[in-house]
């Protein structure tokens, strides 16, 4: 967070201050309201104040397209009939209301289904993974999967490492963020903490108290993270983003190591869930499949510090220091209680997920508007994500466009991260293999990224990454540039090929024979148009990009289907789509 | 920069140079006008070790006196005294010091006068003791102990400014009117993009661990050559936001470059590859393996890829042990071992030994005491160059004293760098053909620093 200082800020409030001055949170075609509560919220979510929408304005295809770019796994021409049907706010809160898809109940099944249990609880991440990919391309809550999506890559764990034998864990992890996706803030960090998976990937299960004799202090390793990564961040933050700065211009840090070790502190005792165990040490070990792997931890107060903890320091923090004694779980109560009540929550998560959904480039002004949706849902609540993300959404900035030549322009928007990129394609062209799994274990082999497979708790890549040039030397920010390197854009570009050219119902000759766990995608529809190389692109164009498509790769991609004889239809279609599916162009989220 | 390479990116879909061959876009038109200036070879090949080593077990006191000042402070984290690989360097101190017992390579590189020690390093903005520690009156990096902060100040060397630049960067921006003839970039990674390598006109390149990675249904031919020249074209595009434009000049170099880097390191010595474990059921090994083999090769095949100067980015993760540390050391320590042995073999196979250096950097070093069975990020560490350039069986500055609250504990073991990654990173620099006037633009806190060269290059 460091990078996002007050340069950025300046820079950015320049380029974007006169163009949404006029027009607050709410914007651009949003036709309504209605409830917004799930399942899962604690307590029904606001009713948008009902903008008196004079006329909105029909949603076009390409709007659609953008929205869905922002809130699904992938815009497809079904969906985008809906969201024009419907408009915005209704379908965002349509979302709202569908309950999570799973990933626990593949992985509990397949996890029956082991021939040797004990010794292959490691091959159901491959399940685990199939799950995933099925909620992503077909799951009914798109908006709580792509959110959970983001969520995951904020407050992240990983099967490599320490989880690879506790698949449950980890799908139920995932699963417990699609539950809290659109609820409470101070629930879901709750969860996270308290999740065994986080405890096992963070080592708080298993922090012991203090002791001297032997050298051992408690494991600071979650206490750093909660904060640095999952709540406020690095440095002290204004209400839109921006850091504060002290008198000599350096920004203010949030925290500092006596602070951490107070939070290290707070987080010592804590074991597998165990209601035979009566001692930290007897809760060692998981139980069963299952059970503990999904329970949150369990306080042991034989090995929870007793002293008093040092916490956060803040305007309005109900207290600095945990008296000694208290219980365990009071103890941690209070610390999250005191981190979550920091003001830079507010603008530290809505940067957050706006750079996961919208763009990598916020306005100050936008962080500030979601900041104040996150303090005050209109309702009086505060950290609703639920209307958090309902905000960034109908946000000007994510539904306006700002025109060519205008100041701006040219950093609105983000890159899609590579493995949206694929399940966009699927979703358009129907990707699935005919046994119905997604038999992809590790997409991070490939795309350089997949569900729960980063390489550290910093994610598959750093919000503030910019690659030499002129994202670098203006100051911005392109994450998923990161891991968009020569190395990885060529496998997906081969990945993609392979899709195009074989894995579909009609290959081309010299493939490889597709199996039953192939994931096929379905050119048919295309294939009646491969006669027209002009129609064939233009229709593949409306398909993946609204029929956004540049003149140059409309001329290109007509010109590499005419090179192909006319009754060689299934290549025709395999030439188009390659091109256009590899593409800058689809590779970017407008 | 910028509005140069759009304009080459225009006259290149134009037409006319649609297969300039090369390097990135922008250096294209410098190369055409310039030759390397620098004719002798050198290479920097940086091993990040990712997570942030506990190097107070790399490298540990075997006298009895430190020794039992470090067990006491170790506890059940200590390495056994009985077990350390003895080392004996040129200038003998009062202490006495070996290697991890899974280093035993290294204890014979060091032995061999080719590797170097340097005891206590880590990013400073100026020289600090404890007291100014705890006075708060020298500058210090920000975020200390925090893992990608203290990582991005290894890259970058930033202090406290904002620079989005690597150190390596900065060097092939220094050098880079001097490199114009490359073929490739200056700055090549086996290991994804990092900081460390970001300039700010110089662009990495990114390449697998065994190679670059090939296009399919790309040819020199008919439907496969149109195909490619189709999507060489739309990388080429001038398009109309930032992420595009990055994007898609990722993508016109990966077109260029996989061909060339593959070509060219089929032709390296098939006698290279039987020096590597790439094999090896340690994973550790076996990856670092890997990469040193690619990068072996690259180096092996220089002078047909036009290459003077390289700086190798490879990378090992799993150091970040707060847990199970005793379990974990062992393979890791032995992978760097057995990998950089086999990996100066290499270079002296090829008879190159003199002008490859291979180094350490990491996170941090860590703390002495334990989370129970690990230990938490620290500061200061300890790091190692090897390669016949070296001044080897040395230690190039103080090896702190491992007591809990002694002179240099800021806390719970961890250790106040006596050395800086600036002193460090501009002796590689110098090394590498960096001026002495230069040296700040690399490693901008140096000036603060009285030694500007630890001397352990020749």
């Amino acid at each position: 967070m460091q990078k996002f200082t007050s340069m950025r800020g300046l820079a950015s409030a320049g380029i974007f201050c006169f163009g949404f001055m006029l027009t607050a949170c709410g914007g651009g075609g949003d036709s309504g309201g209605g409830a917004t509560t799930d399942s899962t919220a604690p307590a029904p979510a606001p009713a948008p104040a009902p903008a008196p929408a004079p006329t909105a304005p029909a949603i076009t295809r390409a709007e659609a397209y953008r929205f869905l770019n922002q809130a699904t796994f992938g815009a497809t021409l079904a969906e985008a009939d809906k969201v024009i049907a419907q408009g915005y706010g209704p379908w965002i809160d349509a979302q709202l209301a569908v309950p999570a898809s799973l990933e626990l109940p593949l992985v509990t099944t397949a996890y029956a289904a082991l021939a040797s249990p004990s010794t292959m609880a490691g091959s159901v991440n491959a399940d685990r993974v199939d799950a995933w990919f099925r909620n992503a391309i077909a799951g009914p809550d798109q908006l709580r999967q792509r959110v959970a999506f983001a969520l995951s890559e904020i407050m992240v764990v990983s099967q490599t490492g320490a989880l690879v034998n506790n698949v449950f864990s980890t799908a139920d992890y995932y699963d417990m963020l699609a539950r809290n996706a659109f609820g409470d803030f101070r629930t879901l960090i709750q969860d996270v903490t308290l999740h065994p998976a986080m405890g096992v990937y963070l080592s708080m299960l298993g922090n012991q108290k203090a002791n001297a004799t032997a050298s051992i202090r408690p494991d600071e390793n979650y206490a750093r993270e909660l904060m640095q990564l999952f709540t406020i961040g690095l440095v002290q933050l204004n209400a839109d983003g921006s850091s504060k700065l002290d008198a000599g211009g350096q920004s203010l840090p949030t925290y500092d190591q006596a602070v951490v070790e107070g939070f290290a502190r707070v987080y010592t005792g804590w074991r597998w869930a165990c209601s035979t165990c009566t001692a930290f040490a007897q809760a060692r070990q998981t139980l069963t499949p299952v059970n503990n792997q999904i329970l949150p931890m369990q306080a042991f107060p034989d090995q929870h510090e007793g002293g008093t903890k040092q916490v956060l320091s803040y305007p309005g923090a109900a207290l600095a220091l945990i008296p000694a004694g208290q219980a365990p779980v009071k103890d941690l109560q209070d610390a999250l209680d005191n981190v979550v009540g920091h003001p830079n929550v507010a603008p530290f998560i809505s940067r957050s997920l706006i750079q996961r959904l919208v763009t990598s480039n916020p306005s100050p002004a936008y962080i500030g508007r979601i900041s104040a949706k996150f303090e005050n849902d209109g309702s009086g609540r505060r950290g609703n994500l639920g209307a958090v993300v309902r905000a960034i959404l109908l946000d000007t900035e994510a539904r306006t466009p700002i025109a060519a030549g205008t100041t701006g322009a040219d950093t609105q928007g983000k890159m899609k991260e590579p493995l949206l990129r694929l399940t966009q394609f699927w979703r358009e062209y129907g990707g699935k293999a005919a046994s119905g799994r997604y038999v992809f274990a590790n997409p991070s082999n490939t795309f350089g990224q997949g569900p729960l497979q980063s390489g550290s708790v910093f994610n598959f890549f750093s919000p503030t990454y910019a690659p030499a040039g002129e994202i670098s030397t203006r100051g911005l920010s392109a994450p998923e540039l990161q891991i968009a390197t020569e190395y990885v854009n060529t496998l997906v570009t081969n990945y993609f090929y392979q899709q195009s050219f074989c894995r579909n119902q009609s290959p081309i000759s010299g493939c490889a024979t597709n199996t039953a766990d192939t994931i096929v995608i379905d050119t048919s529809a295309d294939i009646t148009l491969a006669a027209d190389p002009a129609a064939l692109v233009k229709r593949i164009g409306e398909r993946l990009l609204a029929g956004q498509v540049s003149p140059v790769l409309q001329a290109q991609a007509e010109a590499q289907v005419a090179r192909v004889g006319a009754a060689t239809t299934n290549q025709r279609v395999a030439e188009a789509l390659y091109l256009v599916v590899s593409s800058p162009e689809f590779a970017y989220q407008r | 920069m910028d509005h140069n390479r759009r304009r080459f990116l225009r006259a290149a879909t134009a037409g006319g140079l649609a297969y300039a061959f090369g390097r990135a876009p922008g250096s294209v038109m410098a190369q055409v006008a310039s030759v390397n200036t620098l004719t002798d070879y050198k290479a920097l090949v940086c091993l990040f070790l990712f997570g942030g080593n506990d190097s107070w077990n790399m490298v540990v006191p075997r006298s009895t006196a430190e020794y039992n000042v470090y067990k006491t402070s170790r506890q059940n984290l200590a390495v056994d005294q009985a077990a350390l690989l003895p080392i004996n360097p040129l200038t003998p101190g009062a202490a006495q010091y070996g290697f991890h017992p899974s280093m035993a390579e290294l204890q014979g590189l060091f032995e061999s006068n080719r590797c170097a020690v340097m005891p206590n390093i880590g990013p400073l903005i100026a020289p600090i003791t404890k007291a100014q520690y705890q006075a708060g009156s020298v500058p210090l990096p920000p975020q200390l102990f925090s893992h990608n902060d203290q990582q991005d100040q290894w890259h970058s060397l930033k202090g406290r400014s904002l620079s989005k630049t690597g150190w390596a960067g900065r060097v092939a921006d220094v050098l880079a009117s001097q490199t114009a003839g490359q073929q490739l970039a200056t700055n090549i990674s086996l290991a994804g993009q990092t900081l460390f390598q970001a300039g700010s006109i110089a662009v990495p390149y990114t390449m697998g661990a065994t190679g670059a990675q090939t296009f399919t249904g790309f040819g020199t031919t008919g439907i496969n050559l149109a195909r490619r020249n189709a999507f060489e074209t739309l990388a080429m595009t001038d398009y109309s936001d930032v992420y595009e434009r990055a994007f898609a000049a990722t993508q016109q170099r990966a077109v260029r470059y996989a061909d060339s880097v593959n070509t060219a390191i089929m032709s390296a010595r098939p006698t290279l590859a039987p020096l590597f474990e790439t094999a090896s059921t340690n994973p550790s090994l076996a990856s670092l393996s890997r990469q040193l083999l690619t990068v072996a090769r690259m180096i092996d095949v220089r002078d047909r890829l036009t290459m003077t100067r390289q700086i190798f980015f490879i990378s090992l993760g799993g150091f970040d042990t707060h847990d199970d540390q005793l379990d974990d050391q062992p393979n890791l320590y032995a992978g760097i071992s057995k990998a950089l042995k086999a990996f100066h073999d290499a270079t002296v196979q090829m008879g190159i030994s003199d002008r490859v250096v291979a180094f350490t950097q990491s996170d941090f070093g860590r703390t002495l005491t334990s989370n129970g069975d690990g230990s938490d990020h620290g500061w200061g560490g300890i790091q190692l160059a090897v390669g016949d350039a070296v001044k080897g069986r040395e230690f190039y500055g103080s090896y702190p004293l491992l007591q809990i609250g002694g002179i240099n504990d800021v806390s719970a073991g961890r250790m106040i760098p006596t050395t800086s990654s600036d002193q460090y990173a501009a002796t590689l620099a110098k090394w590498f053909g960096v001026t002495d006037a230069q040296l700040s633009q690399v490693a901008p806190s140096i000036d603060n620093f009285a030694t500007k060269d630890l001397g352990f290059l020749i």
